[in-house]
């Protein structure tokens, strides 16, 4: 609506992880890259799936099945990474122990390592905030605002910061949670990060479900 | 507090290279998006009146031509600027093998001036224009002039304080990548992939012009008379095997150490080469042109040269260590292993990165015109960039010689560009609207 709603949106989505960032990746260069790669491979998983599903958008059917779907894939596909990025991640690990020998200092601690989790989550979080919350808030600088069908109660950039806020705050800690699983062997960590995700994604797909529904018996 | 008798760990300083590259690069691109957002909003329809340059001297791109046409004219463009580029670098070589160091060193002040003050006059002409500044023709003359030779002082003296002097490379760089991105857009993407593959050949090649240089200055052991942004080095008390100490980076041109540098007649000498052509003195936007010779400065240099030169520089090190630890790092390195005390003084005292201000502007580029698509196209450039430029940093970790360093980079920002818009944008707006986010 203005230079200042637009930021307020920005902040909305991205003020907890600007902080984050701040008071604890800020302090260690290392973490800083950490965050880059993460958010550079969570775009790339983006881009694959855009790639695999463009063939098919925009979808026209008014039955909500092919919506739901995609998200399946895309919340499978991005948790199958996760494994990926966990056994880069081990491979890392040894060599910067390697490393540590070398010089004749410590190893990793348990702290270095949950703040490399936590970096590779926030890259990710702030990787799904910037492209589905933040690139889309340019018109939110100018003077108008937008509301979409789904939700017309609300403005659409002010609906798409709060869910990207949450969607940092489910991404960051999944992935501290999830190396933590791995790490241990622990099969409810392991098993909770996924269900956490699909749940989420999937409560978007449910509430427009509802919504058609709803507004079929009216 | 605990934390004051756990030794450090590893992980509180790894990488701090790196950032210290990354950071004025995002700085620099940071800078460019934000103008080209701002200038190119307020003056929508006038992208018809392109500028008048050496880098549209083959073809003008109008908005009536079909894309083969376009795409025809805006190679022949590149080729063309890619030529004279070539020439320019050649011409540069040349008189640094005759050793007139002096006119190069004048040439590169008098671009630096004509940089920051003509076309960061315009630019801040057209803010003042957006904004309604009230400021007077006076006190903007004074303040403009003021600002162009502090910052020729800055590039072309060595005594400056580090910080104004890596602020200065990254505004010329900012300045001239603006305008670069005020060329027509099939020009400026081909433009992109001319100079990338330019830079390839420069600098690998035998007799690219790029290599030659480098070599010349290593076995003169002399700086090369260029713009290059130089990154702080990073002092470690313990770091670096055994074998780093014969590997140790040279140290160059930082300021304030060059006078008693003796043997360096060439006091850290960052020139830069603004080829100024002008090149029709009717077109009203534009009249100089700014293909950036500085594109021997497109290297990454690591520093690194042969034992000769480090047993030459080893006298001075503790002098430098001191004098630059003290203020900058901060001490949290207190463990001593044995190594340091058989090297003695100095040891792991890592040479700086050197990235080209060529490198600094064509990056901006690429992520000023991502700009005039859309922000998100931004964002996957610019993780793009920087991971090329991660990359190239790690090859020249490997390789330890002169390295381009474009090449990667925008190789992997076009494609990104490229998927971004036809795929990624459609995937995510669909996405976002139906409220439908993962």
């Amino acid at each position: 609506m203005t230079l200042a709603a637009g930021i307020g949106y920005a902040l909305l989505a991205l003020g907890p992880s600007l902080s984050l960032f701040v008071s604890v990746i800020s302090k260690k260069p290392f973490l800083i890259l950490t965050v880059l790669s993460s958010t550079l491979l969570w775009l790339s998983s983006l881009i694959v799936l855009s790639g695999v599903w463009r063939g098919f958008l925009p979808l026209k059917s008014t039955s909500r099945w092919p919506y739901g779907l995609l998200i399946f894939t895309s919340i499978a596909f991005q948790e199958g990474l996760r494994v990926l990025f966990w056994k880069v991640y081990k491979r890392l690990e040894d060599l910067l122990d390697d490393f540590a020998d070398r010089v004749s200092k410590p190893r990793l601690y348990q702290t270095d390592k949950m703040e490399i989790a936590l970096a590779g989550g926030l890259g990710h979080g702030v990787a799904h905030a910037v492209f589905f919350c933040l690139s889309l808030l340019t018109p939110a600088f100018g003077p108008a605002t937008f509301f979409v069908d789904r939700c017309s109660q609300l403005p659409f950039f002010l609906v798409s910061a709060i869910i990207a806020l949450a969607f940092v705050t489910i991404h960051t800690f999944s992935m501290v949670i999830a190396f933590n699983g791995y790490a241990e062997g622990n099969k409810v960590d392991q098993v909770f990060v996924p269900v956490v995700h699909l749940v989420a994604g999937m409560v978007g797909v449910a509430s427009s479900v509802y919504l058609s529904f709803i507004s079929l018996q009216a | 507090m605990a934390q004051n008798t756990k030794p450090t760990s590893i992980l509180d300083s790894l990488g701090e290279e790196i950032i210290r590259i990354i950071a004025p690069v995002s700085i620099c691109m940071f800078m460019v998006v934000i103008l080209v957002s701002v200038l190119d909003s307020s003056s929508s329809s006038s992208t018809s009146a392109s500028v008048t340059s050496i880098a549209t001297i083959a073809y003008s791109e109008t908005n009536s031509d079909s894309s083969w046409d376009k795409f025809v004219g805006a190679l022949l463009n590149s080729l063309v600027f890619v030529a004279v580029v070539t020439a320019v670098t050649f011409i540069l070589v040349l008189l640094f093998y005759l050793r007139c160091t002096k006119f190069l060193k004048l040439y590169m002040g008098f671009s630096a001036f004509v940089v920051l003050g003509f076309m960061g006059g315009e630019i801040a002409l057209f803010l003042i224009e957006d904004f309604s500044i009230p400021v007077d023709c006076i006190t903007f003359v004074v303040a403009l002039f003021n600002f162009a030779v502090v910052g020729v002082l800055a590039v072309f003296m060595s005594k400056m304080a580090i910080l104004v002097t890596q602020a200065y490379l990254v505004v010329i760089g900012m300045l001239v990548a603006y305008w670069f991105t005020q060329l027509p857009e099939w020009t400026t993407w081909l433009l992109l992939v001319a100079m990338a593959l330019y830079d390839l050949a420069a600098v690998l090649l035998p007799v690219g012009p790029l290599r030659l240089l480098v070599e010349l200055a290593i076995s003169r052991d002399e700086d090369i008379p260029a713009l290059v942004y130089e990154a702080r080095p990073v002092t470690h008390n313990d770091s670096g095997a055994v074998g780093r100490v014969a590997q140790r980076r040279v140290w160059r041109g930082r300021s304030g150490e060059n006078s008693d540098h003796g043997s360096n007649n060439n006091p850290n000498a960052n020139s830069v080469f603004v080829e100024n052509v002008d090149s029709g003195s009717n077109s009203t936007s534009n009249a100089s042109v700014v293909p950036d010779s500085s594109t021997e400065s497109n290297t990454l240099v690591s520093g690194h040269n042969d034992a000769t030169l480090v047993r030459a520089e080893e006298g001075w090190v503790p002098e430098r260590d001191a004098e630059l630890s003290a203020p900058l790092i901060d001490p949290r390195m207190n463990i001593q292993p044995q190594q340091s005390e058989l090297e003695g003084i100095g040891l792991g005292s890592s040479g700086a990165i050197k990235l080209g201000l060529g490198d600094f502007i064509f990056y901006s580029v690429l992520v000023g015109r991502a700009a005039m698509y859309d922000f998100m196209t931004v964002y996957a450039c610019y993780l793009a960039i920087i991971a090329g430029l991660g990359i190239t940093l790690a090859l020249l970790a490997l390789y330890q010689k002169a390295l381009p360093a474009l090449p990667v980079s925008i190789a992997l920002g076009v494609l990104f560009y490229v998927l971004t818009r036809f795929l990624l944008e459609v995937f995510v707006v669909e996405c976002s609207l139906n409220l439908l986010m993962f």
